[in-house]
């Protein structure tokens, strides 16, 4: 068996070591979550000829087959041409060469997405549509990025542990010639979400200043009194992360923006991480780069030329709380 | 015989008609469904043909316009009262038969149930005149008119069928003709209205035909399921064409105003819904989903046919095409008369 | 088209009673007393604030009034209380069935009341006060929750000198001949059941439990279930038979009530 081989770059090909010396995972990327049912034949086809007959389901919504020998890795990647093409370059749009070479790069993770309202009844928008436009700005990449989009904030599919957690939300419209004044939406509210509703008189007041977006006032209402926005607004969370250090829950960073800013502040990450790292793509979580740059330096640059829509609002500072395993973990020599 | 008129055509009869009467139909609020990324189809005015929905039933009924969910019914100013106004025009509704018929129910309550009828409802209800529209042969999967009873109607002026391109048009009301007069020669066809003689659902109300049954009915354990499932919201009241209840409120326009101007409101209600029968002293009749569920049930399919010889409900399922929790009304109806004739024989036997 | 009756009148306030801590007598000037009969309401209004149902407790023909007694609980009967003499009471009505008087006549009638249930028989038991020989007997049950919850206390002090009146109270207050317990306790001791049935009515009004209880006292005591009156209470919003608040199975209170006979609406539960 010969050992000289270089994980560093089958990481990159998206074959992670296995314990098992010679042994790799491939990890085929399911952006948003949702594909058509007859790519399991894929993964349990690689699973059964190169891998160990077994298949895991990726902690990051990726389809894995692990077990495969060194040697199979090349035969591996001339089969996966085709699901890459039809998944990256047909559903997403990427404009990247269609090869054997298999996937160019893991820098840019898996969008995990929950199934969203293409399924869900309290989703507000559809995930998996998002993603694939998400996919398009930020894959192929070396620069690492966690995303993580959730069709609600109830966020299933944790946002709040991302790099980049997009929640999708709405402001729904209140018709009062249309209430009845039950009282439900303030009850369900207050019940589920942040109680800012009201009955006054037999009409719904509204205090937006705590309003979440979920739209559980909609889907309560009997009569049809409050509606979903027609336009779609997404939260952005950021910085989350897990890990053995200081893990902690992501802050957020952008309420109320529609998908046109979501995209454009996106489009930024790519310049903000090659100015933070030099033009060199560590491997860095997303969350300790944005330490690294500063928050103030990381909402400069990341809302370079956003032209943000009028409801949208930007966190003025970020208070993180992290779990420190070991405490004054943070504390360091100053870097000269 | 009838008319085909292409929606072109049909559209320069609609702007005739508009002359006079103000035109509802079913018609499609995009995004204003319950769920994200649904619609809701409801009754609002319309001018062209393309407005209306024909493909789907409409989740709302067509009552809102007759009886609105809000209404003013009088203002006050200086310590005078002044009654609201309504626009003149004639009053041109496209329906279906559950809805015209629904609509004979709501006379039921408003003009028959006491000497005097309603004036805020008579004032509109005088005003309008029925377009039916046709359903497709077997309604929809809820829909259970047949067993109702309520599948066919003869109170309209005019019947239209949509083929998509096109209307098939039956003139029952010889007033309408004029409107049509430039197309009598040319766009004859072979129409007339049908109504839907079967559904997918088939149904046997029950018959309740002793004071013993209608206790044992209102205290048989079949209710109990409903604690479980019902969330009490009332969406099953509010877009059923029959339910007819609501609550009088004032509003006032300014607190600190001389004037006492104000205005008095009617608001629909739901037996459902908590508050419907709450008292002074803090007494409420009906607090559990059962037995909501039970007195709803009963009025629909019993206690309505006491009072004026026909049932309630009109078949049109849209109690079951709203209910968030999936409860089904038709298969309450079926799960009443299982309970009924259950009790019949109970009965028999005891008086043995 | 019919006309709108639901508009209220102007109605002036003639005077104002206090008679219990939360609760007042109202008299106002009414064009149409002919057409009141006793145990009927109406429907006052406060624009701006709303509308609420209240019993008349007494009236007269021949000096065009109406009398209520209101008890301050909420929204509408708050602002009623802000009212003075001379202000006007907007108002709609009467509406309901009350009592038939032909009921009762040559009868031996019992009426039991219980606390604010005693306004709307009051002007019942005030005519055959005057009329004391259109009845064959007269007794009066009252209960109340204490002495100072006990309302038109000079009436029943009159009352009291033409025929029997027990008043109880449920919360003692020590004084010397007070009877207490609640009124089911004092049914059997009522001559009205040592009768014929066939010349005997029952009337009761009160909080619904009350009702329930006392009726069910003089069934075990032999009274016969028609020959019980009651008056139904229930939630009403336009008292026209039009909103559906009041109904129970095909009976609508409003129209077919407040007072209905206790066997023809025993199975009326909900
Ligand atoms: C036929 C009839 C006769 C009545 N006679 C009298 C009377 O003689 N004197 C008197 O003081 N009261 C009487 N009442 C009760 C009176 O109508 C209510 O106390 C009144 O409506 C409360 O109105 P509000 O706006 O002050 O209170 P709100 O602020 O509306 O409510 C206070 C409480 O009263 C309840 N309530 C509201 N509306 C009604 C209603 N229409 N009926 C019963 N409870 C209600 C509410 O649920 C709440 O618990 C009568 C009620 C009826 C139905
Ligand atoms: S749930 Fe709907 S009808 Fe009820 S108070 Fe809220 S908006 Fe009004
Ligand atoms: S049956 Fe359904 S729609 Fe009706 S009140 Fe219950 S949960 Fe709401
Ligand atoms: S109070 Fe409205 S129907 Fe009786």
């Amino acid at each position: 068996m010969n050992h000289d081989i270089d994980v560093k770059k089958l990481r990159v090909n998206c074959f992670r070591q296995s314990k098992v010396a010679g042994e790799f995972m491939i990890q085929l990327r399911v952006p948003g979550s949702l594909i058509k049912a007859k790519y399991l034949a894929v993964i349990q086809h690689i699973a059964e000829t190169w891998g160990n007959g077994t298949f895991h389901i990726g902690t990051r919504q990726t389809l894995n087959a692990p077990g495969i020998k060194y040697k199979y890795v090349d035969e591996v990647n001339a089969y996966i041409q085709d699901y890459i093409k039809e998944i990256e370059i047909e559903a997403c749009g990427i404009d990247m060469e269609s090869n054997e070479a298999g996937y160019p790069t893991i820098g840019a993770r898996n969008i995990v997405a929950c199934i969203g309202n293409s399924h869900c009844i309290k989703g507000n928008v559809n995930t998996h549509e998002l993603a694939r436009k998400m996919e398009k700005e930020i894959f192929p990449s070396h620069y690492h990025m966690k995303m993580n989009i959730a069709g609600c904030p109830n966020d299933c599919s944790k946002a709040h542990f991302c790099d980049f957690g997009i929640i999708g939300l709405t402001i729904p419209e209140y018709m009062p010639e249309r209430c009845i004044g039950c009282g439900r939406c303030a009850t369900v509210c207050k019940k589920v979400a942040t109680g800012v509703l009201e009955l006054v008189n037999n009409k719904i007041e509204k205090d937006m200043c705590c309003c979440v977006g979920c739209g559980e006032c909609v889907s309560a209402c009997p009569s049809g009194a409050w509606a979903y926005s027609k336009q779609k607004f997404y939260r952005v969370m950021i910085g989350g992360r897990t890990g053995k250090q200081t893990p902690r829950m992501g802050k957020m960073f952008l309420n109320w923006v529609t998908e046109d800013v979501l995209i454009a502040v996106i489009k930024n990450w790519q310049s903000f991480s090659a100015t933070i790292l030099e033009n060199k793509p560590l491997y860095l979580h997303g969350g300790h780069l944005i330490d690294k740059a500063g928050y103030h330096r990381f909402r400069e640059l990341m809302l370079k030329d956003v032209k943000l829509n009028p409801e949208a609002m930007v966190a003025e500072r970020i208070f993180w709380t992290e779990t420190e395993y070991r405490s004054n973990i943070n504390v360091k020599k100053p870097i000269a | 015989m009838g008319l085909q008129l292409t929606n072109a055509q049909f559209n320069q009869v609609l702007a005739r008609l508009s002359a006079k009467y103000a035109i509802y139909a079913p018609k499609n609020f995009p995004l204003e469904g319950r769920y994200s990324d649904t619609d809701m189809v409801r009754y609002d005015g319309i001018t062209q043909v393309e407005d209306i929905v024909f493909e789907r039933k409409s989740d709302m009924s067509a009552k809102e316009i007759v009886t609105p969910i809000n209404e003013t019914i009088m203002f006050f100013f200086n310590g005078q009262v002044q009654e609201s106004k309504i626009p003149q025009k004639e009053i041109l509704i496209f329906a279906r038969a559950c809805d015209i018929n629904g609509f004979k129910r709501l006379d039921d309550i408003f003009l028959r149930n006491s000497e005097t009828p309603d004036y805020y409802y008579q004032r509109r209800r005088n005003k309008i005149k029925f377009i039916a529209i046709e359903c497709p042969s077997q309604g929809w999967d809820t829909c259970f008119c047949v067993s109702t009873q309520t599948n066919d109607t003869s109170d309209y002026a005019l019947a239209v069928k949509s083929t998509g391109e096109s209307l098939k048009i039956e003139i029952k009301d010889q007033e309408f003709a004029e409107y049509f007069a430039d197309f009598a020669q040319n766009s004859t066809c072979q129409y007339q209205y049908q109504p839907v003689l079967e559904n997918e659902l088939k149904l046997t109300l029950p018959v309740i035909n002793s004071q013993e049954v209608l206790t044992r009915l209102k205290n048989h354990p079949m209710w109990k399921e409903y604690n479980r499932r019902c969330v009490m919201c009332g969406s099953c009241t509010v877009n059923c064409p029959t339910c007819s209840c609501f609550t009088t409120y004032d509003v006032k326009f300014a607190t600190d105003s001389e004037t006492g101007a104000g205005e008095r409101r009617r608001m629909a209600a739901s037996c459902h819904v908590d508050g419907f029968t709450d008292m002074a002293g803090g007494h409420t009749f009906r607090t559990s989903a059962a037995e909501r569920m039970r007195f709803k049930a009963l009025h629909k399919v019993h206690d309505h046919k006491q009072r004026f010889g026909d049932n309630m409900c009109v078949g049109c399922g849209r109690c079951d095409d709203r209910c968030p929790e999936h409860i089904s009304f038709s298969s309450m109806i079926q799960k009443m008369h299982t309970a009924v004739e259950q009790i019949k024989q109970e009965l028999n036997h005891d008086s043995k | 088209m019919t006309a709108n009756n639901l508009l209220p009148i102007n109605c002036e306030i003639l005077a104002i009673t206090k008679t219990t801590a939360i609760e007042n007598l109202y008299r106002v000037r009414f064009p149409h007393v002919d057409k009141v009969h006793n145990g009927q309401f109406l429907q006052l209004s406060v624009p701006g604030f709303g509308e609420c149902a209240i019993s008349i407790t007494d009236f007269s023909v021949e000096e065009q009034w109406l009398e209520f007694l209101i008890r301050k609980v909420g929204l509408v009967t708050n602002q009623i209380f802000n009212l003075n003499v001379g202000d006007y009471l907007p108002m709609r009505g009467p509406y309901g069935k009350g009592f038939q008087i032909a009921n009762y006549e040559g009868k031996h009638l019992a009426i039991v009341a219980g606390g604010s249930g005693l306004a709307p028989v009051r002007s019942l038991i005030k005519h055959f006060h005057a009329n004391p020989q259109d009845l064959k007997s007269f007794e009066l049950l009252l209960g109340f929750k204490d002495t100072d919850n006990v309302i038109f206390k000079s009436e029943i002090a009159e009352w009291e000198k033409q025929f029997p009146v027990i008043v109880t109270v449920d919360n003692p207050s020590g004084a010397p001949d007070e009877k207490t317990g609640l009124v089911t306790q004092y049914v059997s001791g009522l001559k009205t059941i040592k009768q014929d049935m066939n010349s005997v009515e029952v009337v009761i009004v009160g909080p619904p439990r009350m009702m329930e209880f006392t009726a069910k006292e003089f069934i075990k005591n032999g009274v016969p279930p028609e020959k019980i009156w009651v008056s139904f209470e229930r939630r009403m919003s336009c008292a026209v038979g039009k909103c559906g608040h009041c109904r129970i199975d095909e009976v609508y209170v409003c129209l077919e009530g407040p007072v209905f006979n206790y066997a023809a609406t025993a199975h009326l539960f909900d």
